[in-house]
């Protein structure tokens, strides 16, 4: 197997960041997530490949939270389009969790099929490229396993990396997997190695059926319950590695500005909220409710797989200590009396 | 803290019991650790014994109660020192009625960052230290400042030192050299509100941020947008400010939050003096800068 020896690890980055903008997990100052390895600061930062994850996911690398669609020039009542953003730079992101891959193969879903295909996404999506990290040792709040995910084999990885010790395995999952190869083809090795044993898992999550017993739950009780302690806060929603929703906006300066798009949290009250003023989820616990819906049963009617990925985020950054976990649990405990 | 926890129950029971309340809101347990602490809504006596204060139960229960604002329930609630001070927030504020709640005051020994013991736990990123909360480090009201009935032993104010030392550096800074510092920390902000959530003080019926017609600050996550956010967030801070730490605790990229109330709190002090913001409750006492006459010898308004 070829090998990419710990030791010429930022060798590695550095040459693939010759032609892309590579994207790796950080401990930044006081933040920890996805960085460019261009802005890591020696002895300031720290690479944190070793850790089981990071707290802010990937997704930025893919779906911006703030990007630009067009500019816009007007001219009295004359209004024009005189650019259009479309990223198709090439990026890496290195070292993602397959929790963390599968997060943006569910955006793929969303973005890319069902006949409507986002062009911003496309755009950087094709010039992206994903070198997982393979997880043979899940933590104490990972279930992705529960939820579709093979952490030793991601779907969906260009190459993936295996932790042996010294270095890493490094197998290759595609063409484009191939491409970044042939750039470090005098840095990796050819080795023999022996992959690790993957420990069990910590928790024993079991989302079989949930999806469709919550056809029935929309109006059941145990939702007031369930998001009693939630301040709608969009925390949650903004770590999650497969999160996509989005508000477009504008900016105007006089006769110049932009329209952008903009990440956008089910847990506000005005991202429901329509233009005549009304709001078909006003209450907190309809917002609640409607994040934990589109993630365990309506992206999987639509798509065929749950929206959460099972990274643990969530329930590791709440204020108020909601653990889809336990959600999940409730569903399968509930009992619905129609 | 078993005993405060008894005995928090026991008078929860009690209320119930004598009808005198329809809720009480204080902390529990879920799951198996600890450090699955939260606010808790109980509203039976069947319910009472779920409510547990432990060293975790550093959620600042005092925001739970605008949850009810709009409701008749009679409300039983148990409060640290800062939580009190957010009651008083909320009475300033007309929020909600005193004869709507019995308070049950805690002396808080200072207690420990649930957030920091769950990152720990799941295995993301560096191990922190889980010592007790750098925001009951630096607490100088554990004891409750209004309350019908008190529970354990008043505790001595942990802050030492100089209270606004971290300010006073800042202010040491050159213009450049400060306006830099906040460009740094305030670029990497997310824009996910929590600290607004948290904020008992941040208890506006529609928040400008959820403006859109007209829309007051842009949604962009930008440099610019994410500073008129926090000016204008901290602006409303002023004078009404009751420090209880939760913004900087929970916000998910560890924004010094604390440094721009502080220096709030210390330029009102200088400025209109007086008993600072919910340290004490009078009846139709107002917060500084939260009065407006037509007379204001100030001529901008
Ligand atoms: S959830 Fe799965 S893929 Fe993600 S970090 Fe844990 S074990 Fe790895
Ligand atoms: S579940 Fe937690 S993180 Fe998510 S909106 Fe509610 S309080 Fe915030
Ligand atoms: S819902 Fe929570 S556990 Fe699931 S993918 Fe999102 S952050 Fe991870
Ligand atoms: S909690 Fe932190 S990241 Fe979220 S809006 Fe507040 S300062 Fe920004
Ligand atoms: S601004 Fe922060 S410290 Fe002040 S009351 Fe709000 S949450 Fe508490």
């Amino acid at each position: 197997m070829k090998v990419l020896s710990k030791d010429k690890l930022s060798t590695a980055l550095n040459k693939l960041s010759d032609s892309a903008e590579v994207f790796v997990p950080m401990q930044k100052g006081k933040q920890s997530g996805y960085f460019t390895w261009k802005s890591f600061e020696e002895g300031q930062d720290e690479l944190m490949l070793e850790a089981l994850n990071v707290y802010q996911s990937p997704k930025n690398a893919v779906f911006p939270q703030t990007e630009r669609i067009y500019g816009i020039a007007s001219q009295g009542v004359e209004v024009n389009i005189d650019k259009t953003y479309e990223d198709t730079s090439a990026n890496i992101i290195f070292g993602a969790r397959g929790c963390d891959v599968k997060g943006i193969m569910a955006m793929d879903l969303a973005f890319l099929t069902k006949g409507y295909e986002d062009s911003l996404y496309k755009a950087r999506r094709s010039a992206n490229t994903i070198i997982a990290n393979a997880c043979y040792e899940p933590g104490p709040n990972c279930f992705c396993n529960a939820m579709e995910v093979n952490c030793v084999e991601p779907a969906g990885a260009d190459v993936i990396l295996h932790d042996v010790g010294d270095g890493y395995g490094w197998e290759v999952k595609s063409d484009k997997g191939e491409a970044v190869t042939a750039l470090l083809a005098d840095i990796l090795e050819e080795k023999e190695v022996k992959l690790p044993a993957i420990k069990p898992f910590i928790q024993n999550v079991d989302y079989s059926g949930v999806a469709e017993k919550l056809k029935d739950m929309f109006d059941h009780p145990l939702w007031d319950k369930l998001a009693e302690p939630c301040v709608n806060c969009g925390m949650c929603t903004y770590v999650c590695p497969s999160c996509y929703c989005f508000d477009i906006q504008v900016k105007m300066w006089g006769e110049q500005g932009y329209r952008f798009r903009t990440w956008d949290s089910c847990m506000f009250e005005e991202y429901s909220r329509e233009a005549g003023g009304g709001n078909p989820r006003g209450a907190s616990k309809e917002r609640f409710r409607q994040r934990f819906l589109h993630k365990l049963q309506f992206f999987k009617e639509r798509y065929g797989t749950p929206l959460c990925t099972g990274c643990g985020r969530c329930m590791i950054v709440c204020p108020t200590d909601i653990n889809i976990v336990r959600i999940i649990d409730a569903v399968k405990e509930a009992e619905i009396n129609a | 803290m078993k005993e405060i926890t008894k005995k928090i129950q026991e008078i929860a029971a009690r209320l119930f019991a004598e009808d005198k309340i329809d809720i009480f809101l204080a902390w529990a347990q879920q799951g198996e650790h600890e450090f699955h602490t939260n606010s808790y809504v109980a509203r039976s006596a069947e319910d009472v014994k779920n409510i547990v204060f432990n060293e975790y139960s550093i959620y600042n229960v005092s925001n739970s109660l605008l949850k009810f604002r709009d409701s008749q329930e009679r409300i039983g609630i148990a409060v640290k020192g800062c939580d009190s001070r957010g009651i008083v927030r909320l009475l300033e504020d007309l929020q909600i009625k005193r004869d709507r709640l019995y308070i049950v005051g805690i002396p808080c020994p200072g207690l420990k960052d649930p957030l920091a013991a769950a990152r720990n736990y799941g295995g993301f990123s560096r191990k922190e230290e889980e010592g007790l909360a750098w925001k009951c480090l630096d607490c100088i009201q554990p004891n409750p400042v209004i309350y019908d009935e008190l529970v354990g032993t008043e505790q001595t104010p942990r802050q030492q030192g100089d209270r606004f030392a971290k300010v006073k550096e800042l202010e040491q800074m050159s213009a450049d050299e400060r306006y830099k510092f906040w460009e740094d920390t305030i670029s990497s902000c997310i824009r996910c509100y929590a600290c607004r959530q948290v904020c008992v003080a941040c208890d506006c019926r529609t928040c400008i941020f959820d403006e859109m017609k007209p829309q007051w600050v842009g949604r962009e996550n930008s440099t610019s947008d994410n500073m008129m956010y926090h000016l204008v967030k901290h602006a409303h801070m002023a004078g009404r400010c009751i420090e209880c730490g939760e913004c900087e605790r929970v916000c998910p990229v560890n924004i010094p939050l604390m440094l721009l109330n502080k220096k709030l709190i210390q330029d009102v002090g200088l400025l209109y003096g007086g008993p600072e913001a919910g340290m004490q409750y009078v009846e139709g006492s107002k917060p500084p800068l939260s009065v407006y006459r037509e007379n204001d010898p100030d001529d901008f308004l």
